[in-house]
C-alpha cells in the first residue's frame, strides 16, 4: 500500500512541477470546447437560396416568407431551373427552390403539388441540416395561411393534405447541432487528455530509464501500474465533469435529472476504458513519440467513425466493424441517449457493457505486454 | 554472495550472455569487463531480475534468482548506467520516493546518508540540475537506501571526470570495507585494476577471470615492445598479418607490438625496417590489462 502511495504521490508531484502541462490539461479542453461550440456551429444561417417562382401566387409567397422568416435562408430570384443549378455550381447559392406554375391551382384542387428544393451535396453536414430545415418548414405555415385566407374570402377551399412530404425530426426538433455535437466533443476532449496522459506515463519511465530502477525495487507490477494510473484516472474523472459543466454553463447542454446516475456510470466506464487504452499504448511504445502517434491514430478514426459526425448506418459494411471496435462509438451512443433522448438504461446496457469490456481487455493486454517487456 | 552457473540469455537466437559461471564472495569488488555489446549490461540486468535469463542457475544473497525474486530485490541495490532518477523532482524527493518504495521511512537514516555522500547542500535542487558526479552520488544514495548486501553498478563512472571518478571509487572501497559486495561493469582499465577480481566478457562468453594482476600476466611467453617515431602506415597492416605478432596497437606515432615465442626482437625489427627511414630502437614495454583484453577479443574473433 505504501509503495502505491509513494508512486501515486511521485506521479502527482511530477505533474505538478510541469506547470505548462497542468495548464494544458484545463485550458486546452476549455478552449476547444468553446471553439467547437461556437465556431463549428453546423446549423445553417443565412444560407443563400436561389429561387424560381413561376406561380407568383399567395401560396408561393407564403412558402418564401416562411423560409425567410427564421433567418436560415436568404432568398433571391433567378430566371429558371438551370439558373438555380448554375448558382449552386458557382457557389453563389447553397440551395435552390423551384415552384412550378400551377402550384396554387393544384393545391386548391387538393392534388398534392410538389415544390422542389435543391441542396449543394458537396457539404454533407450542411445538406443534412438543410434537408431537416426545409422539411421542418412544414405545411402548417401554409395551411394556417389558408385558414387565414378562408376567413377573408369564401372562395378558397381549405387544403387538408400536405403539399410536400414532411420529415419529422424527433428529440432534437430544432436540429440543434450544439446539442447533437457537444456531448460527443466532451468525449473527444477526454479521450485526448486520457490517452496522452496515460499513454506517455510508462513509456516516459522507459525512455528516462527510471523504469529499470523501479523494477529492481520490490514493488510489484500491479502496485506500479495502480500507483501510476490512479492519478490519471482521478484527473480524467475530474476533467469529464469539468468539461461537462462548461458545456452545460455555456452551451446549455441539457442535464436532465434522470441522467445523473447514468452519467456517473458512463464517466466510470469511459474514463476506465480510455486510461486502460492509454496504458496499453504506453506498454507497446518504446518512445513517447510513438505513444503520441498511436494516440492520434486512435483519436482521429474515433472522431470520424464513431457516429459523432456521420451516422454509422451510412457507412460501408467494410467500415462498420471498425466503428464498433472503437470505445468512443459507445460513448457517443450513450451520452446522446442519456442527455438528449433520455433513453432507458436497459436500452444502453450493452453499450455500457462494451465500454467495461474494453477496459478489461486493455488491462489484460497491457499486463501481457509488460511481462513481454521484462523478459 | 553471488553464485551463478551457466547463466544464459538469448536474443534473436543469439546468445548474448553465454553460460556465464561466477562465484563472488562477500565484500568483494568484482569487475566485469568487455567491449561494447559484450553482454555486460545484459548480465547485470539478469542478476537484478530486470530481465529473465533463458537458462542456467543463480543464487544471489542466498536466494534463487528464478523463484525468490522478491527476496533478492530487498537485498540488492542497482545503479544503472543511465541516470535513472526523476529529473524534475528534487534530490530529497527522489530519496524519499525510493525510501518509501523500499519501506524504509527513516528520516534519520536519510539524513545520515545524504551527509555521508555529501549531497546535503543540494537536497532541494532538482535532480536534473545536478552535475554528473552528484547525479551518481544521488543514484548511489537511492540504491543504498535499504542497506542492500549487494550493489550492482553498471558503468558507474561512464562520462565522469577523473577526479570525480576517483572520489566515487573511494566510496566504493568504503562500501566494500563495510562488507557490501560490489558487482561493477566498466570500460576503464585503470578501474579494472582496482577491483579484487575481474572477468572479461567477449561476445557473451567469459574469456578470463581472476585477480587483475594475474590476468595481466596471463599472456605467457609474450613480450611487448614500443616504437616511437615516423613510419610508413603500411607497416601496421603488414605487422598485423605477420606470424608471431599477437597485437599491434597504434596511438599516434607510438606503436605497441606484442609478439609471442614464434619470433624474437631481431626478426621483428627486420619486418619493420623497410617502413622506417632512420635507424630505430624497440623499447621493451609492460603488458597492461588493456593489451590482454584486446588480445583476448581478437582471439575470439579469429
Amino acid at each position: 500500500m505504501n509503495a502505491i502511495k509513494a508512486i501515486f504521490k511521485k506521479e502527482l508531484l511530477q505533474l505538478w512541477y510541469d506547470k505548462r502541462l497542468v495548464a494544458f490539461l484545463f485550458f486546452m479542453p476549455l478552449l476547444l470546447l468553446v471553439l467547437f461550440g461556437y465556431a463549428l456551429k453546423l446549423e445553417p444561417e443565412n444560407v443563400k437560396m436561389a429561387y424560381v417562382d413561376k406561380d407568383h401566387s399567395f401560396f408561393s409567397n407564403l412558402i418564401k416568407t416562411s423560409l425567410w422568416s427564421d433567418g436560415y435562408f436568404q432568398l433571391y430570384e433567378v430566371e429558371d431551373k438551370n439558373d438555380i443549378i448554375e448558382e449552386i455550381r458557382s457557389g453563389r447559392a447553397k440551395a435552390g427552390l423551384l415552384i412550378e406554375k400551377d402550384f396554387s391551382k393544384l393545391l386548391t384542387d387538393n392534388a398534392q403539388p410538389e415544390i422542389d428544393f435543391f441542396v449543394d451535396g458537396t457539404m454533407p453536414s450542411l445538406t443534412t441540416a438543410m434537408k431537416n430545415r426545409s422539411s421542418a418548414m412544414n405545411d402548417d405555415d401554409v395551411t394556417n395561411g389558408m385558414y387565414f385566407l378562408d376567413e377573408d374570402s369564401e372562395n378558397v377551399i381549405i387544403a387538408p393534405e400536405p403539399f410536400i412530404k414532411t420529415t419529422q425530426v424527433l428529440f432534437n426538433p430544432d436540429s440543434k447541432e450544439t446539442w447533437f455535437f457537444l456531448p460527443g466533443v466532451i468525449g473527444v476532449l477526454l479521450m485526448q487528455v486520457a490517452l496522452i496522459l496515460a499513454g506517455t506515463a510508462i513509456v516516459r519511465e522507459k525512455e528516462k530509464f527510471t523504469l529499470e530502477q523501479i523494477i529492481v525495487s520490490p514493488v510489484t507490477k500491479s502496485q506500479f501500474i495502480i500507483g501510476k494510473m490512479t492519478p490519471y484516472l482521478l484527473i480524467s474523472f475530474f476533467e469529464f465533469y469539468f468539461i461537462l459543466t462548461i458545456g452545460w454553463l455555456i452551451f446549455d447542454i441539457p442535464l436532465p435529472s434522470s441522467a445523473h446516475l447514468y452519467l456517473f456510470l458512463l464517466s466510470l466506464v469511459y474514463v476506465g476504458s480510455m486510461i486502460s487504452l492509454g496504458l496499453l499504448i504506453s506498454m507497446i511504445s518504446q518512445t513517447q513519440q510513438q505513444a503520441m502517434f498511436l494516440a492520434i491514430f486512435i483519436i482521429i478514426p474515433s472522431i470520424l467513425l464513431s457516429g459523432l459526425i456521420f451516422p454509422i448506418e451510412a457507412m460501408s459494411d467494410f467500415i462498420k466493424p471498425i466503428a464498433y471496435l472503437l470505445p468512443f462509438t459507445y460513448f457517443v451512443e450513450i451520452i446522446r441517449g442519456v442527455l438528449i433522448k433520455e433513453t432507458l438504461f436497459a436500452d444502453l446496457a450493452l453499450d455500457y457493457a462494451a465500454l467495461f469490456g474494453f477496459t478489461i481487455v486493455f488491462i489484460i493486454l497491457s499486463i501481457t505486454q509488460f511481462k513481454k517487456y521484462l523478459s | 554472495m553471488i553464485n551463478i552457473t551457466k547463466l544464459t540469455k538469448i536474443y534473436n537466437s543469439k546468445k548474448v550472455v553465454n553460460e556465464l559461471t561466477l562465484e563472488i564472495p562477500k565484500g568483494e569488488i568484482f569487475g566485469l569487463l568487455g567491449p561494447n555489446g559484450a553482454g555486460k549490461s545484459t548480465a547485470i540486468r539478469m542478476l537484478c531480475s530486470i530481465i529473465k535469463p533463458d537458462a542456467g542457475e543463480a543464487r544471489i544473497a542466498g536466494f534463487d534468482l528464478f523463484k525468490q525474486q522478491k527476496e533478492i530485490k530487498k537485498n540488492i541495490g542497482y545503479m544503472s548506467q543511465n541516470f535513472g532518477l526523476y529529473a524534475k523532482l528534487s534530490v530529497i524527493e527522489n530519496i524519499r520516493f525510493y525510501a518509501t518504495l523500499y519501506g524504509v521511512n527513516d528520516e534519520k537514516k536519510i539524513k545520515k546518508l545524504i551527509k555521508t555522500y555529501q549531497i546535503d547542500q543540494y537536497k532541494d535542487y532538482k535532480a536534473g540540475e545536478l552535475s554528473g558526479g552528484y547525479k551518481r552520488r544521488l543514484s548511489l544514495v537511492c540504491a543504498l537506501i535499504h542497506d542492500p548486501k549487494i550493489l550492482f553498478l553498471d558503468e558507474p563512472t561512464a562520462g565522469i571526470d577523473p577526479v570525480t571518478r576517483k572520489e566515487l571509487w573511494d566510496l566504493f572501497f568504503q562500501l566494500s570495507a563495510e562488507g557490501k559486495t560490489l558487482f561493477v561493469t566498466t570500460h576503464y582499465m585503470e578501474e579494472a585494476q582496482r577491483c579484487n577480481r575481474v572477468a572479461f566478457l567477449n561476445h557473451g562468453k567469459m574469456v578470463t577471470i581472476g585477480d587483475p594482476k594475474r590476468v595481466k600476466n596471463s599472456l605467457t611467453d609474450t613480450t611487448a615492445y614500443t616504437y616511437e617515431g615516423d613510419f610508413d602506415l603500411k607497416m601496421i597492416s603488414l605487422l598485423k598479418a605477420s606470424k608471431g605478432v599477437v597485437l599491434v596497437n597504434q596511438f599516434g606515432d607510438i606503436v605497441k607490438i606484442l609478439i609471442d615465442k614464434q619470433i624474437d626482437k631481431i626478426e621483428l625489427q627486420k619486418i619493420m625496417k623497410p617502413f622506417i627511414k632512420e635507424e630505430f630502437v624497440l623499447k621493451s614495454a609492460e603488458i597492461n590489462l588493456e593489451d590482454v583484453f584486446i588480445v583476448m577479443t581478437q582471439k575470439k574473433r579469429s
